[in-house]
């Protein structure tokens, strides 16, 4: 047992749910808003791969994050003026939105760098890993805290700092309940003058950004490489993990420890041979069995509603 | 007169995105500094250029036809069943348990690894209907979700107690299926098997169904409008479970087929890793859910991922730029909703 949770085991759920939570964030703002962004998988790798580029081109690793935060926001975009401005079904829209990521992802793999599968630089340099100053002084639990909690990239203290402050904006501001507002009851939203429609493009922006940073989490935080797909379903978990959380920041990195902490756990029972099936199927039972506590909110109906047909 | 004016109008849409996902692919090979005509030349000759590319695309397309026919049902009746993969997977599984271990003739076999495949593959679907019947939970996220619960058990199954140790090779996989059980092939020598008629069997079964039954009435009736279809008398959580029902029995037999016809064992990866469920999906998208349609789609998707391979083989551009296509072709259908919403639009005004 205790080979199996050591610190080394809580340092690593650390790191692999880092791209799911912010992916699962961009989801649940969608989710606020009234729309499923079926497109996270998409937005993910297309952040991962423009990281790369743009650190690759740039030889800066900011700019590749800046440029990572630019490209899913422009896909974002593209995902926004199709379902809000051409009504287009923000379902259809997103699964297509997957295809096109994947599509053009692997081909500007091929166009820009001419080779096949991954792309690998050597004299790239990923994101820095941070140290936290003090935290080895605390006595007692300073040695196990820091081996848990530092020596992660900066995106990874982002994610953390964003899940609070998108808290805070959800609930505690006045843009964060007209949010709310315009998921919840467009119509009644919209007669008291609340611009619906630049709310749900912001939201979706704001996906956008968030999924970049995703994205780049993934190929200059874990490893400095990019691979065809390397996603790898990673946003239709956070999708599943912002229906878990209930689109509540807090929830959400609540539900993308459980799945993080299933497939730190799976990597480990791996390299003891052990049948690894069940545990990374838990966190999918959960949802399901959550579901049915939690009953479908409002703003879920709405996008029911509007979903239910696919005409 | 209306109605061949109908008809025209509806083949008029996916011809024009097909055309804009041509120009779409024109332009991606053109960046790559390809010879657009000359690649698509050998993208068609791929696909179709000769008796061996053309009965290889068939046979890629037979799981996608099965899966988009499933998906078009549970659509029509407005459910976004999004769990194709999990009910491929499973109804493969089975098949493949079934045609090894069921005692009796191979006829028998066969029969009995299709109908466990179309059970299976039902009944994984219709608990996802059971679900949103009976918890509100919402249909298109429980799909989604037992997706991966399927592929995982499945994977658990080939990994231990099903496990073929005759071999060398340690891949997660069943045994061998006797030879006598398997789906026989339309011409010797080519990839194409008795499951492509099983898809066209499907197909028309499907079709009919959809517009000659009561039951394809009330589905229809209730995909179009859920509120008049129950003051009409539509049961809709019987209906929903029927119709989750036939469209994982599709998926399913989607799964029992590739193993039968193709593959001769459940191997894990081998279905998910093509990405049938989703072409299936993609097909249905792009047919608007009308079953014949749909098949048409799907040997049209089917033949872009070959004739990529073809393209790939031959000339300098990669194969992604078949998947840049389809992927325009379902970005312009998705905006086709528009269209019909800004004419409405406009005759509500006018």
């Amino acid at each position: 047992m205790e080979q199996l949770f050591d610190v080394s085991l809580f340092a690593s759920t650390i790191r692999m749910i880092t791209p799911i939570l912010l992916a699962a964030l961009g989801g649940a703002i969608c989710a606020r808003v009234g729309l499923f962004n079926v497109g996270l998988e998409g937005l993910v790798l297309i952040g991962a791969f423009s990281a790369v580029v743009g650190n690759h081109f740039t030889g800066n690793v900011w700019m590749g994050v800046l440029f990572a935060i630019f490209c899913s926001m422009l896909f974002s975009g593209l995902l926004a003026y199709l379902s809000i401005n051409l009504r287009a079904n923000v379902i259809v829209v997103g699964i297509a939105l997957n295809f096109l990521a994947a599509g053009l992802t692997t081909f500007a793999l091929r166009a820009l760098f001419n080779v096949k599968g991954a792309f690998f630089d050597k004299d790239m340099v990923g994101l820095p890993k941070w140290e936290i100053p003090f935290l080895k002084d605390i006595p007692v639990v300073g040695n196990v805290l820091d081996g848990i909690l530092s020596g992660h990239s900066p995106l990874v203290y982002l994610s953390f700092v964003l899940v609070i402050g998108l808290q805070f904006f959800m609930f505690k501001t006045v843009t964060g309940f007209r949010l709310l507002a315009a998921g919840e009851n467009p119509t009644a939203a919209r007669s008291l003058g609340i611009k619906v429609t630049s709310i749900q493009y912001g939201a979706i922006l704001l996906c956008g950004v968030f999924c970049g940073l995703a994205g780049a989490q993934l190929s200059l935080g874990n490893v400095t490489m990019f691979t065809e797909n390397m996603t790898a379903g990673r946003g239709f978990i956070a999708l599943v993990a912002t229906m878990l959380g209930q689109s509540n920041p807090i929830g959400v990195a609540g539900s993308s420890l459980l799945f993080g902490f299933m497939e730190a756990l799976s990597v480990r029972l791996q390299g003891f041979s052990l049948p690894t099936h069940f545990t990374s199927m838990v966190p999918y039972v959960v949802t399901i069995l959550a579901m049915i506590v939690f009953k479908d909110k409002s703003y879920l109906q709405e996008a029911r509603k509007a979903n239910e047909s696919s005409r | 007169m209306d109605k061949v004016k109908q008809a025209m109008r509806s083949l008029l849409q996916p011809l024009l995105a097909i055309i804009v996902g041509l120009i779409v692919g024109a332009i991606a090979i053109a960046v790559v500094g390809g010879d657009i005509i000359e690649t698509y030349k050998e993208m068609w000759k791929g696909a179709f250029g000769s008796t061996f590319f053309l009965t290889n695309t068939l046979s890629r397309a037979t799981p996608i036809i099965l899966i988009g026919l499933g998906v078009a049902l549970a659509f029509r009746a407005g459910f976004f069943n999004m769990g194709s993969e999990g009910q491929m997977v499973l109804g493969a599984l089975s098949a493949a348990v079934a045609a090894l271990y069921i005692p009796g003739p191979a006829w028998m076999k066969l029969i009995a690894a299709l109908i466990a495949a179309i059970i299976s593959g039902g009944i994984w679907s219709a608990l996802a209907g059971w679900l949103d019947a009976k918890f509100r939970m919402n249909l298109l996220i429980t799909t989604l979700l037992l997706n991966y619960i399927a592929v995982l058990f499945a994977g658990y199954f080939v990994a231990y107690p099903l496990k073929d140790k005759t071999g060398s090779a340690a891949m997660a996989q069943t045994a061998m299926i006797d030879k006598s059980v398997w789906l026989p092939k339309l011409f010797s020598g080519m990839s194409l098997h008795a499951g492509f008629v099983l898809a066209l069997v499907g197909m028309l079964l499907l079709f009919f169904y959809m517009k000659y039954t009561v039951r394809g009435f009330e589905t229809r009736m209730l995909g179009a409008n859920p509120l008049f279809a129950s003051y009409g008398g539509v049961e809709r959580g019987k209906l929903m479970l029927i119709s989750m029902f036939v469209s994982g029995g599709f998926a399913g037999l989607a799964g029992a087929v590739e193993v039968l016809g193709t593959q001769y064992r459940y191997i894990e990866g081998s279905l998910t890793t093509p990405g049938y469920a989703w072409s299936g999906i993609m097909a249905t998208l792009l047919a608007g859910s009308h079953p014949i349609g749909t098949a048409a789609a799907a040997i049209l998707i089917a033949a872009l991922q070959t004739g990529g391979m073809g393209m790939e083989r031959n000339t300098e551009v990669p194969l992604e730029v078949s998947e840049i296509i389809q992927a325009a072709l379902i970005l312009f259908v998705s905006a086709r909703f528009t269209y019909t919403f800004i004419k409405r639009r406009k005759k509500a005004r006018g």
